[in-house]
């Protein structure tokens, strides 16, 4: 009796056992899904509050030139054509595609930004120079190294360039603030040049250490900037 | 010469497998570098030997408080081919106005960029030889520690921290330190101070 008893006793162990181990992965899954939900960061939860480029379903489906890493070519970036409701507002253009770059091709590998990384904001000032204001994301989540940063600030003048001709230059911002790097190498203190009509070599034109030097326009649109961010 | 193994103190810098933190595997291959350099006969200036971050004007300062130095910045990224280096130049600045010998802090390497680049060809055409897979011709990225080193200077970028074992990348120090050094053994004949630059220290704030 007692070698039955210990037999079924055994047997209803090892049955569950069996059933907790095939549900411990479903509930890691469950208890990972309700921590993103949760875990929401400040950041993320200002970045819904912010008027996301509008989708401008009335605008003809265009095919774009989208930057994208090279899966052959290590270094290099390709252009991708992307089918998009482009807007004639150069502003909303800028957003649809920067919005695109950033959510990334079809190949993970070939992503030059980080997934997590959000654009916060693009301003065009009338002399043609651009300002994209990034969320912290693109400074901690880039992989590290001159390679990697150069191929992600590359692919946004290159995306840029193609897509939305009267941004001439570009200044990249990381939450609404002037940056001395993107992640410690590429030097966001310089205005880009994006477009080759910006014939005044902007590039290392005005160098300048964060929060001072920069030319009286793009410091005004810096600070409207911050102050949206700062909301 | 003035070897920048970059990043350190709270700044690791890349993190690979096996604990591998760029701030620190950069220390080797900077004072590898420095013995291959001095048996050739230079002298060398590290601009940390432990685990500090000198600010990179700090960094800059070193070159360029020198007359006829030369500067190396040396970096192990994230990503790229394991086992490859690449060599990198600041892109073509604007002409710098040279007023009563100074030249703007901001804007210091622009009088040495074609030295910048004539060294960076040769260490890369070193590294290509040494390491299969990495470029023949140098690259160029506005590359922030480069901005204001009044010297020739170059970014030496090593793929990468992540490998399998830590030993992939030991196995890399001898050759990169080589590279370095016979790269600048054959710039050095060539390496006349621009007179368009500041003298050592006149570089304007």
């Amino acid at each position: 009796m007692n070698q039955k008893w210990t037999m079924w006793l055994g047997g209803v162990l090892l049955a569950a056992v069996i059933a907790a181990a095939l549900y411990f992965p479903a509930l890691r899954r469950q208890v990972n899904k309700a921590k993103d939900l949760t875990e929401k960061t400040a950041e993320q939860a200002r970045r819904e509050l912010l008027p996301v480029a509008p989708v401008s379903t009335g605008d003809p489906m265009v095919k774009v030139n989208m930057f994208w890493g090279s899966r052959g070519q290590e270094g290099e970036l390709v252009p991708v054509v992307v089918e998009l409701p482009l807007a004639r507002d150069p502003v909303l253009r800028a957003k649809q595609v920067l919005n695109t770059l950033l959510a990334g091709p079809v190949d993970a590998e070939s992503r030059t930004l980080p997934p997590d990384a959000a654009l916060l904001a693009f301003y065009i000032l009338p002399d043609g120079t651009g300002i994209a204001d990034f969320s912290d994301e693109i400074r901690t989540s880039i992989p590290s190294g001159i390679q990697s940063e150069q191929l992600a600030v590359e692919s946004i003048l290159r995306t840029l360039e193609a897509n939305v001709p009267q941004v001439l230059r570009l200044k990249i911002l990381i939450h609404g603030q002037e940056a001395d790097t993107l992640a410690g190498h590429v030097d966001l203190t310089q205005l880009f040049r994006v477009n080759a009509k910006d014939a005044a070599g902007t590039q290392l034109d005005n160098p300048s250490p964060p929060g001072s030097k920069l030319p009286a326009p793009i410091r005004r649109a810096v600070d409207t900037v911050r102050r949206a961010t700062k909301r | 010469m003035v070897l920048d193994p970059a990043h350190g103190g709270t700044d690791p810098g890349a993190r690979g497998t096996e604990g591998i933190s760029e701030s620190d595997e950069v220390l080797q291959f900077a004072f590898a570098t420095k013995r291959a350099l001095e048996a050739q006969g230079f002298q060398v200036i590290l601009t940390r030997e432990g685990n500090d971050d000198p600010s990179f004007d700090d960094r800059s300062a070193r070159a360029n408080a020198q007359r006829g130095a030369v500067f190396i910045t040396m970096h192990i990224a994230s990503t790229g081919l394991t086992g490859t280096a690449r060599v990198y130049v600041e892109p073509d600045a604007p002409a710098t106005k040279n007023i009563a010998g100074l030249i703007p802090w901001d804007r210091a390497q622009a009088p040495f960029l074609s030295l910048s680049r004539k060294l960076g060809d040769l260490v890369q055409q070193e590294l290509s030889k040494r390491f299969k897979g990495s470029p023949d011709t140098l690259q160029t990225a506005p590359v922030r520690q480069l901005r204001t080193t009044a010297a020739p200077a170059i970014a030496v970028e090593i793929s990468s921290v992540v490998v399998k074992e830590r030993v992939e990348l030991d196995r890399m120090v001898p050759g990169v330190a080589e590279a370095i050094a016979r790269g600048l053994v054959e710039f050095r004949p060539t390496y006349v101070v621009p007179s368009n630059s500041a003298p050592g220290g006149s570089v304007q704030p």
